[in-house]
């Protein structure tokens, strides 16, 4: 050992210490409930917070979208049926597909067959089209391939009036109607996830809470319920009931609650044996209070991220309906049925798919990240 | 420590508390257990896992209903059915002291509202200032700062937690604490901080404790009688320097020389015993018999005789 | 005895969110061949990060080696890579973990998990693995080992389940095994029988033992010498009879003063106050000054180096330093001891 610098040690060092203050006991780190925990660990989640911006962005716009254009729902107009989108502004930049045109390819054994197939396809306005020669053929079947692109608005002299992302084949105007569709979906989803919420919280509590036959009961009850496919209950739904917004809901309603009970019912089992929940039985607190303070603040956690996944399934189970007609209705429109009219013209006129299509995905891809990002932040090993 | 040994303040009697597992199976987690414990005192009960220690600690302050026996609280039989209000009372009289700091304390509460959690039960405060305040007293009481109110559990250590949930079975003024293995699962320094913390509130309070573990020369210390357990059977039950000096039962022999002490030519020179089942006549069925003044062994009657013997009596 | 294994001042931290934690701050220690060592702390104390560092099993990426040399058989541990540890670990270094529940694979059977080692380690086939697994079972006492090579982990109980687990550490004969708290998770009973059975095999096979507990008890009845690690460093280290009967240090003293004995008197239990330091911000100087009522000035400023106190015995405290006032361990403390010395042999209870 260095025993030179130990003996040159200042002597008054080696009396005893003198402490200011006990603060063996004190606690040095900021206070914080765990709601503020979960906060901050949501906010360093990149992903989560871009996805809660956007979707934000995607209630507002269905609130306010369909002000946004002259048109409304259900007007129809088959003289300006079938436009393709159509945005001032975006209309100068050609690439981008709002600029009012058709294109598409044709082929034919010269460049003339082409050209006249082109010219029979679209409304044979020679004048509106523009033609871009790809290959010019040789004589044999389908060699030569012509690009044509029909400027659609001015042919029909409506050059200066927009479809922002064009109409349907009766000649509504999807701007409009994609955001209105996009909030009976979400209405249907929020509303479906929160009954699914309510019936399956207080039966998985129950069932969980009281445990014993009570308990045994229940579940086998839930798996008769989960052992019968959804289809045939949203069937024999639709006997009885008209298709619309609450048909769809309560459809959902009966059969999506099942998945819920079963994680609260996990849930409360697992921390109704804490030992925090027998002191509070010694102490005499009653089951309701109980539930109240003890069980409920530890499971919402489970809860609200159980939900937010509950929220693109009830979205996209509600879009599979419709796309088979067994959900919202013409003239009503839902993200589903715009998908469904879409779907049937997607070789000619690809914008009516399209934009249904991209909006739904982002609702659903935005709540699971969403969801992802609230179990971390609900999970206490998990804040940093 | 003296011990007013006229005042009955828990009697057990013949309580057994059954377990179903499965179709057939029954687990006999306390099998026909009486003893009574003296106000003022600290009765140590203490065996293995499975020896139905904390069961019998759970079911005397009704986590659990019991299988059949008795148990009576100043004379009155705690597992009748009884109105809530009745129920209450007992509430306020036995209050318990849990095992595992990390789950003994709700996580989304702050400590006053742990604490004070009996006091809203009881309705033992007027408004709010006299709730915390009572808490204030509470937590110094433990030897905790009056800071430590607004915050979380997962801000203090695990013997902090224990004083935590110390003061929260004081808050209803009780006159019995069940200790459930309190210290288990601390580290040895803290251990002695509780253990120092619980005799202090003893002799400020006049609190009778029953306290169960396994940590036999830890019992020892904090304990005036000790009763040992083995698979749901009381087999020993002595004060406790008479339980270190003349053990009886094979098992609590067994029990006494599997402890290791810090001493190293102790240990050195240690020769172990080991507990071996089948040496038990089973001629008949063992009772609970007084074999010296205070002293209790589970035996039969030939057992008696050979026991009384080998103690030179 | 030579030397077997010798770390020197080997530092460990783990890289977490809030920052880095020093688990190990210059740890620096021997291990002779046919020796037990124990290391004895509690939480906080480093003793777990220690024994994972020498089996090269740190949690990556949080957990590095900041400096420091482990030397076994002249080559240092530190410096080697994944797949040369693998070479050791089994072999020449074994480890047993607290926990026998999840230190078995409750899907294979007890036989397999022996002989897995055996042939990766030995080069064996399964006939000659199989018929050493049994010469094993029987060698840590498990009856009828014949049959229970064919059953599955869940067939056995704790103490049982830990003898598998120690025969399966031992199988390829290593020359150092490290037990972390084998004995924490069971009965007193059957801590008993887990020791003796550590004990007889060392008599047996010579493997050194380190041995990582909290229990002072199991200490006194397991190691030859002993280390107390607190806040990440060696405090004191030496015999089992040098820091049992002449601890030097007041943490040590703590730890002893705060244990009851079977014949202790109705005084309070000497103990330290406050809990141990939060690792993210070591305090300067000396860690355990906040709670040591023996601090001197100096202990606020630097911390204490390990000051001889006979060739065996070593501790790091500045009252060991010449013009350090005299301090005498507590009243209690002494007592104790004393009470130790008189009672005597008194092992045949």
């Amino acid at each position: 050992m260095e025993n030179n610098n130990l003996n040159n040690l200042p002597k008054e060092l080696f009396k005893p210490l003198v402490r200011k203050e006990d603060t063996s006991e004190t606690i040095s780190k900021p206070s914080r409930t765990f709601g503020q925990e979960a906060r901050r660990t949501l906010l360093k989640n990149k992903p989560a917070i871009i996805s809660l911006i956007l979707l934000i962005i995607i209630i507002i716009m269905s609130i306010v979208g369909p002000h946004m254009s002259e048109y409304g729902n259900d007007d129809q107009n088959l003289s300006r049926a079938k436009l393709p989108p159509h945005a001032p502004g975006l209309e100068k930049i050609s690439w981008l597909g709002f600029d009012g045109t058709l294109t598409d390819d044709f082929k034919g054994s010269t460049v003339e067959e082409a050209k006249r197939k082109a010219i029979a396809r679209f409304d044979n306005q020679e004048k509106f089209i523009d033609f871009k020669v790809k290959s010019k053929g040789n004589g044999e079947r389908n060699s030569a391939e012509v690009e044509a692109t029909y400027h659609v608005y001015d042919a029909k002299g409506m050059g200066d009036q927009y479809f922002w992302l064009g109409t349907d084949h009766l000649g509504r105007d999807q701007w409009t109607r994609l955001w209105l569709g996009t909030r009976v979906s979400l209405i249907i989803a929020f509303v479906a996830a929160i009954l699914d919420l309510l019936i399956g919280v207080t039966y998985g509590g129950i069932s969980g809470f009281f445990g014993g036959k009570v308990d045994n009961y229940m579940q086998r009850v839930i798996e008769v319920l989960v052992g019968i496919p959804n289809l045939v209950i949203i069937l024999l739904m639709m006997l009885f009931m008209q298709p619309g917004i609450m048909s769809i809901v309560i459809a959902l309603a009966i059969t999506g609650w099942t998945g819920m009970a079963r994680i609260v019912r996990g849930e409360v089992m697992k921390v109704k044996n804490q030992e925090f929940v027998l002191a509070a039985r010694t102490l005499g607190t009653s089951n309701g209070s109980i539930i109240r303070k003890h069980l409920l603040p530890n499971i919402s956690g489970i809860i609200i991220v159980n939900t937010m996944f509950s929220i693109p399934s009830a979205v996209f189970f509600e879009a599979f309906l419709s796309f088979i007609g067994l959900g919202i209705v013409p003239p009503n429109a839902s993200l589903g049925s715009l998908i469904n009219i879409g779907f049937q013209n997607l070789r000619i006129y690809p914008h009516l798919l399209v934009y249904p299509a991209i909006l739904i995905s982002l609702i659903m891809i935005t709540f699971n990240i969403l969801g992802d990002g609230l179990r971390d932040a609900f999970d206490p090993k998990m804040h940093k | 420590m003296m011990v007013n040994k006229t005042e009955k303040i828990l009697e057990v009697k013949h309580l057994k508390k059954y377990f179903p597992a499965g179709r057939k199976r029954i687990i006999k987690a306390v099998d026909d257990v009486s003893f009574d414990i003296y106000k003022g005192e600290t009765f140590g009960l203490v065996g293995e896992s499975g020896s139905g220690k904390s069961t019998t600690g759970q079911t005397i302050i009704r986590l659990y209903d019991a299988t059949d026996g008795e148990v009576l609280f100043h004379g009155e039989n705690v597992h009748a059915k009884k109105s809530r209000a009745e129920k209450l009372k007992f509430n306020r009289k036995m209050q318990m002291i849990f095992q595992d700091p990390s789950s003994s304390l709700n996580p989304r509460m702050t400590v006053l509202d742990i604490i004070a959690e009996g006091l809203d039960v009881h309705h033992l405060v007027k408004n709010e200032k006299e709730r915390k305040e009572r808490v204030e007293q509470l937590l110094e009481a433990v030897g905790l700062n009056k800071e430590h109110a607004t915050r979380f559990p997962h801000e203090f250590s695990g013997g902090q937690r224990q004083r935590i949930g110390i003061a929260r079975a004081l808050a209803v003024e009780p006159e019995l604490i069940i200790c459930d293995e309190p210290i288990s699962a601390l580290d040895v320094s803290i251990q002695a901080q509780v253990v120092n913390l619980l005799k202090k509130l003893q002799k400020e309070r006049g609190l009778t404790y029953l306290f169960i573990a396994h940590d036999l020369s830890m019992v020892k210390y904090i304990s005036d009688r000790i009763g040992v357990m083995h698979l749901g059977h009381m087999v020993e039950l002595a004060d406790s320097e008479e339980l270190y000096k003349n053990p009886v039962h094979p098992y609590t022999k067994s029990l006494l020389s599997a402890i290791p002490l810090p001493d190293p030519e102790f240990e050195r020179g240690r020769k172990r015993i080991t507990y071996d089942p089948t040496i038990h006549d089973t001629s008949e069925e063992p009772k609970f018999r007084e074999i010296r003044p205070h002293h209790w062994v589970r035996c039969t009657s030939k057992e008696f005789e050979q026991y009384k013997k080998e103690l030179g009596e | 005895m030579s030397k077997l294994l010798e770390v020197k001042d080997l530092s460990v931290s783990f890289n977490t969110y809030n920052g880095e934690v020093q688990a190990v701050r210059g740890v620096s220690f021997d291990l002779n061949e046919g020796e037990t060592l124990a290391i004895v702390g509690e939480s906080g104390s480093g003793k777990s990060v220690t024994s994972s560092t020498l089996m090269g099993l740190l949690p990556k990426p949080a957990g590095i080696i900041k400096s420091g040399q482990i030397l076994f058989q002249g080559e240092d541990l530190v410096k080697k890579s994944e797949k040369e540890m693998q070479k050791i670990r089994g072999k020449e270094i074994s480890m047993v973990f607290q926990d026998p529940l999840s230190s078995l694979n409750p899907t294979m059977k007890i036989g397999n998990q022996i002989i897995e080692g055996l042939i990766k380690h030995q080069g064996m086939n399964r006939a000659e693995a199989k018929k050493k697994a049994i010469e094993l079972l029987d060698q840590v006492g498990i009856p009828h080992p014949e049959i229970r090579v064919n059953q599955y982990p869940h067939q056995f109980s704790g103490g049982m389940r830990q003898r598998v687990v120690i025969a399966i550490a031992l199988a390829c004969n290593p020359k150092i095994l490290i037990a972390d708290e084998p004995t924490t998770a069971l009965d007193v009973t059957i801590q008993a029988q887990i020791l003796e059975l550590m004990k007889e095999i060392q008599r047996d096979t010579k493997t050194s033992i380190i041995f990582i507990t909290h229990d002072l008890g199991v200490v006194a009845n397991v190691a030859d010498r002993v280390a107390v690690m607190y806040a990440g460093k060696i405090v004191e280290i030496g015999t089992v009879d040098d820091v049992f009967y002449n601890p030097k240090h007041p943490y040590t003293w703590g730890l002893l003063g705060s244990m009851p004995t079977l014949d202790a008197k109705d005084e309070e239990l000497y103990t330290i106050p406050g809990t141990p330091p939060d690792m993210l911000n070591p305090p300067k100087g000396d860690a355990f000054a906040p709670r040591n009522e023996f601090a001197l000035e100096i202990d606020a400023v630097m911390e204490p180096p390990m000051f001889k106190v006979s060739d065996t015995h070593y501790a790091a405290t500045w009252l060991l330093h010449k013009n350090a006032p005299k301090i005498e361990m507590p009243e209690s403390v002494r007592r104790r001891i004393e009470g130790f010395a008189k009672t005597g042999k008194k092992g045949g209870e």
